[in-house]
């Protein structure tokens, strides 16, 4: 089965002192992998300035517009159409032992491997105090355990908009109970690494049709690495495992890798940020 | 050469040639005043008045009663005030520090020099004892400076940018001495009944502008507006004059701007302009409306300055 | 010697028991290749030391070679202490050390190289993968990046010390943004005008070349498909303490001296604003910390970086020197495994020993440590510039509590060693208005660049002008004098 999307990226910038020189990046194209086809992308923004695509150091393609004139605003808009193929999350086999997946966890090698993302960084770090929060069932296999964190997060957390921010301590998420699709996945992260899991903070975007949570702005997940099966996506504010719906654009440590925005500009003022995303199912196609 | 060097440079050139002008007028305004032939050119009062208007923060009010130790304090030494002498010298070293992987280690050495100088002048000294000392001593060291800028360093883009800061701030300077004398000669017309034309102030102003010898040979008589303003503002064998440093600049700008054709637009072009029109203009037009064409000069150097901003600066 | 006039420089010298004078053997005769220097130098007097002395000085001062120190009100502007007797070094013994540098350097650069690729180093469990994961200058962002020539560290600092035993031990590596190679080239150039009568009777290496050898290897590791590389050194700024050296290394390189705001970065190609355009970049000498170069990936608040330079970087469209994420290999704990990343990288014996070091992250070394407190120093792994160390015969016993404390608290982040005898070097001491045995290092500069190196033949002796301190930085009070390495 195939699934055909559009997808609008919106974003105004403005600049209460107006500046003279400006670099923005955007980290908003959607990852080509295997279940994800990018046919269609076009890159807007009235100031006239050239759009240029590179790539960051963890491999994800950016947009890069720079400005040296005086202005007071950006306008950008990214438009995609891309062709998602449905996977079954449930597709590949569970170890007739379970035990063998956590000596892999455990082992030497496989640490080295995935060690990026078993670092804690400082919007993964779980506090001391609940280093067992949520302790892995080492009886039941690796997966269930991810599961049931998906459940126990998303039990755990209130979806509740605008009460936090990038510099909101994980204790007060855990402890206040709300958050946003970051706090969710960078909770799940922090208590996988802390299991011996690598995990990884993934941006993109959620086809809003089923009436998830989602906010109307990009989305966040959590892809996690089981042994034998490979990266598999949980997203926790949904109680879900990523499916057809979540459309990837890159993966990182944390929010910090994967911050759709990033600007550099020397301006004294306040600067105000809206933006908005729409994502359109298209018709479905058989192939 | 990076365009913010440039433009470091560029400033360089302008204060270290501010500094010159400010110690010189300071200097001959204050020693010939001493014992000038009138009562009005003699008083401390309208001497001091004088000085703070050439630094552009002139005092109207005729009530008020100035303290020579602070005006000359604040025109010396006065880290606060942004036309001080100091200060001008700071900034110049600022400049050079951010540039000093492109001049030379002798130009950059005596400009060190000459900072540690200033900065460690005593006030009390200054502004009780050592006005000449110390103004003497601000002119001669610029005059090496400008030796090592002349003499130590490549005559390329870099050179040519600093003359451009140079020439542009001389014409300015010298510019505003003009207009600052021609202020006192105006009001001690009414003092002493003596005509504008033949006053004593166009013999300061002269010493002022380190000209008074060359124009004496030149003329053979004793200085009076109209040769004086010939003399500083036309003439361009005299290196202190407006004609002559609007043709440095003209020069100076080529080395940089290497294009066959300017555009309207450009740097270059403003200054052939400028230089074009001066050449052909006689005294009689200027003395028309003095004031009115020393405010024109003013405005199109400081509309050449702008433009270089834009044009070599600003990437 | 030993026959001495009155009143001459080292009439009143005092060598300590137990101290290992560079100068001087134990019978008080003077060692071979000072000889010469002190049958010319010895007989001047004090006075005239001085004299030398406050000239060399106000010519430092004049030439504006200064650091700042930030007081209360006012900045000063200060220079950076320095000695005019010059400290000799023989030419086997250099060879050692040029040998034993290099053979670092490029172990280093191996181990660098291994660490941002297939790790192997970690995986045959030479070193631990939690060295690497605990360091914040270990780049997730490097990974699976190809410098140009496979070179990362391209200029490194090794600090070396003689020990009483006789034998030159390494201290530190500095493989980020070294510093003080122009205090090298200044020292000499004062000492040259000021003693030239003593110069001209040995030969000497010259220290001037280092420049030209540092831009043509930096040309060397050019990227791909450049003819003419345009080099750049890119300057945190005149307020950085090091702004001197960066704007000699420029001048003396002839290329220029940038700040972030001077470059820009599109279509992954890095340009310098010029009154004439926009020029291209191909090689950045970095004198600014890698998490500042570039706040699209490291330290967004970073106003000193380039935007957009990492990517170009790993396009390969711009080499950055020193490498980014080179930082991870110059931690003190990772000190403590470079003689086994010799072996495992080079298959060779260290040439420049160790200090022996006590990882306070392993139970059975901490045990050790904490009960010997009083015969170790005891470092802070993160911390540059001399900050943090604790010398045991130097505290108090509360302080010696304190130290235990503090490392029983957080293992992880101390390592310590014995405390290492450092040599001594007579110095003029200003108060005491004569000679007196200091305590000496050595850093000597390594360039590595498209298979050559380059060892600046002499290199940086810091002096710790403190009586008895044993810290020679120059943020804890240190002072410097030429290095002569004698040609053979």
């Amino acid at each position: 089965m195939f699934y055909e999307y559009e997808i609008d990226y919106d974003t105004q910038n403005s600049y209460e002192k107006g500046l003279n020189e400006a670099f923005w990046q955007f980290l908003v194209v959607p990852e080509e992998n295997d279940t994800q086809e990018l046919t269609y992308w076009h890159f807007e923004n009235d100031l006239g300035e050239r759009n240029s695509v590179s790539i960051n150091g963890l491999g994800f393609r950016t947009v890069q517009v720079r400005s040296k004139k005086e202005i007071d605003h950006i306008k950008f808009n990214a438009h995609f159409k891309l062709i998602k193929k449905e996977v079954n999350p449930f597709d590949f086999e569970l170890p007739l032992d379970s035990k063998e997946d956590y000596d892999q966890l455990r082992s030497l090698d496989f640490r080295i491997d995935h060690e990026p993302f078993l670092r804690n960084t400082r919007l993964t770090h779980l506090p001391e105090k609940y280093a067992t929060i949520f302790p892995f069932d080492e009886n039941v296999s690796l997966f269930e355990n991810l599961q049931a964190l998906n459940q126990w997060v998303f039990n755990k957390i209130f979806f509740k908009p605008g009460v936090t921010d990038v510099h909101t301590h994980m204790e007060e998420i855990i402890e206040k109970r709300h958050g946003v699709c970051q706090d969710f996945t960078h909770l799940f992260c922090a208590i996988a690494k802390k299991n011996g899991v690598p995990t990884r903070y993934v941006s993109g975007y959620l086809h809003q049709g089923n009436g998830f949570f989602g906010d109307s702005q990009m989305h966040a997940w959590v892809e996690a690495f089981v042994p034998n099966a490979g990266w598999i996506g949980f997203d926790p504010t949904n109680n879900l495992l990523a499916n057809h719906n979540h459309i990837k654009v890159c993966h990182g440590k944390d929010y910090t890798d994967c911050a759709p925005l990033k600007g550099v500009v020397y301006t004294l003022g306040k600067n105000e940020t809206k933006y908005s995303v729409l994502v359109k199912a298209a018709q479905q196609q058989q192939q | 050469m990076l365009a913010r060097v440039a433009n470091n440079l560029f400033w360089m050139g302008r204060y270290v040639e501010r500094a010159e002008h400010v110690a010189r007028f300071m200097n001959v305004n204050y020693f010939s005043s001493l014992d000038a032939p009138n009562q009005l050119s003699q008083s401390r009062q309208f001497v001091l008045r004088s000085m703070l208007f050439m630094v552009g923060d002139p005092v109207y009010d005729d009530s008020l009663k100035l303290k020579e130790e602070e005006v000359l304090f604040n025109i010396g030494l006065n880290r606060e005030k942004n036309y001080s002498i100091i200060n001008s010298i700071k900034v110049a070293r600022e400049n050079a520090n951010s540039s000093r992987d492109l001049i030379s280690t002798e130009l950059y050495e005596s400009l060190n020099k000459f900072y540690h100088y200033v900065m460690n002048y005593s006030t009390d000294t200054f502004v009780k004892t050592n006005l000449y000392d110390f103004t003497v001593n601000i002119t001669e060291m610029t005059a090496v400076l400008r030796g090592k800028i002349r003499g130590t360093l490549l005559h390329d883009e870099v050179y040519a940018i600093i003359m451009m800061g140079v020439n542009i701030e001389r014409a300015i300077q010298i510019t505003r001495i003009i207009n600052t004398k021609y202020n006192d000669a105006l009001m001690a017309k009414g003092s002493y009944g003596d005509p504008i034309g033949n006053s004593f102030e166009w013999s300061t102003l002269l010493k002022c502008a380190e000209s008074y010898d060359m124009m004496r040979r030149l003329y053979k008589k004793s200085p009076n507006s109209t040769s004086t303003l010939e003399f500083l503002l036309l003439n361009g064998r005299c290196p202190r004059s407006f004609m002559n440093c609007i043709n440095q600049v003209y020069k100076h700008i080529l080395e940089i701007d290497k294009k066959v054709e300017y555009a309207k637009s450009s740097t270059a072009f403003m200054v052939g302009k400028i230089k074009a029109e001066f050449e052909f203009k006689q005294i009689e037009e200027i003395q028309e409306d003095i004031q009115g064409n020393l405010d024109l000069i003013l405005n199109k150097m400081f509309k050449i300055s702008e433009n270089m901003e834009k044009e070599f600066f600003n990437y | 010697m030993g026959s001495a006039t009155e009143k001459t420089i080292f009439s009143s010298y005092v060598r300590k028991e137990g101290l290992f004078d560079e100068v001087f053997k134990g019978n008080g005769n003077v060692k071979s290749v000072y000889q010469k220097l002190l049958d010319l130098y010895g007989s001047r007097s004090i006075e005239d030391y001085v004299n030398l002395n406050t000239k060399a000085k106000s010519s430092f001062f004049n030439q504006g070679i200064t650091f700042q120190v930030y007081g209360d009100k006012q900045s000063q502007e200060k220079i950076f202490p320095f000695d005019l007797f010059p400290r000799i070094i023989d030419p086997k013994e250099w060879e050692i050390i040029e040998k034993g540098a290099i053979q670092r350097s490029l172990a280093l650069n191996h181990f660098l190289w291994d660490v941002y690729h297939d790790k192997k180093i970690v995986k045959d469990g030479i070193v631990p993968i939690e060295l690497l994961s605990s360091s914040p200058n270990y780049l997730h962002q490097m990974m699976n990046v190809d410098p140009p020539s496979k070179v990362y560290n391209h200029i490194s600092g090794t600090d070396i010390i003689k020990h009483s035993d006789g034998n030159y031990y390494v201290l530190e590596d500095n493989i980020r943004c070294p510093s003080g190679v122009s205090y090298v080239i200044c020292n000499r150039t004062a000492l040259k005008r000021a003693l030239f009568g003593v110069f001209n009777h040995y030969k000497t290496h010259t220290v001037t070349n280092y420049a030209e050898n540092l831009l043509h290897l930096l040309e060397s590791v050019k990227p791909p498909g450049v003819d003419s590389p345009v080099c750049v050194v890119i300057t945190p700024g005149m307020f950085n303490s090091a702004y001197y050296e960066h704007s000699y290394l420029a001048k003396a390189m002839g290329v220029e001296l940038v700040e972030g705001r001077d470059l820009f970065v599109e279509n992954d190609f890095v340009y310098m604003k010029t009154t004439q355009g926009p020029v291209r970049v191909d090689v950045v000498y970095r004198r600014v910390d890698d998490l500042f170069i570039d706040p699209m990936e490291f330290n967004p608040d970073s106003a000193l970086g380039v935007p957009g330079l990492f990517a170009a970087y790993q396009k390969g469209n711009v080499t950055i020197a020193n490498a980014p994420g080179t930082g991870v290999a110059d931690d003190k704990a990772i000190y403590t495994y470079v003689p086994d990343i010799i072996k495992y990288y080079l298959d060779e014996e260290p040439i420049l020993k160790n200090v022996h070091t006590y990882h306070c992250s392993r139970p059975d070394e901490l045990k050790y440590v904490l009960e010997n407190v009083k015969e170790l120093v005891v470092k802070p792994v993160d911390e540059a510039g001399g900050y943090g160390i604790s010398i045991g015969n130097k505290l108090t016993k509360d302080e010696i509590e304190k130290v235990k404390a503090e490392v029983k608290a957080n293992p992880r982040k101390y390592v310590a060693q014995p405390i290492m005898s450092l040599s001594v070097h007579p110095t003029y001491i200003d108060e005491k208005e004569s000679f007196e045995q200091r305590h000496v290092d050595l850093r000597t500069f390594t360039v590595l660049g498209h298979d050559q190196q380059f060892v600046l033949k002499g290199g940086l002796t810091r002096v710790a002008l403190k009586e008895g301190n044993l810290i020679v930085n120059s943020s804890q009070g240190g002072g410097s004098k030429d290095t002569w390495v004698l040609k053979q």
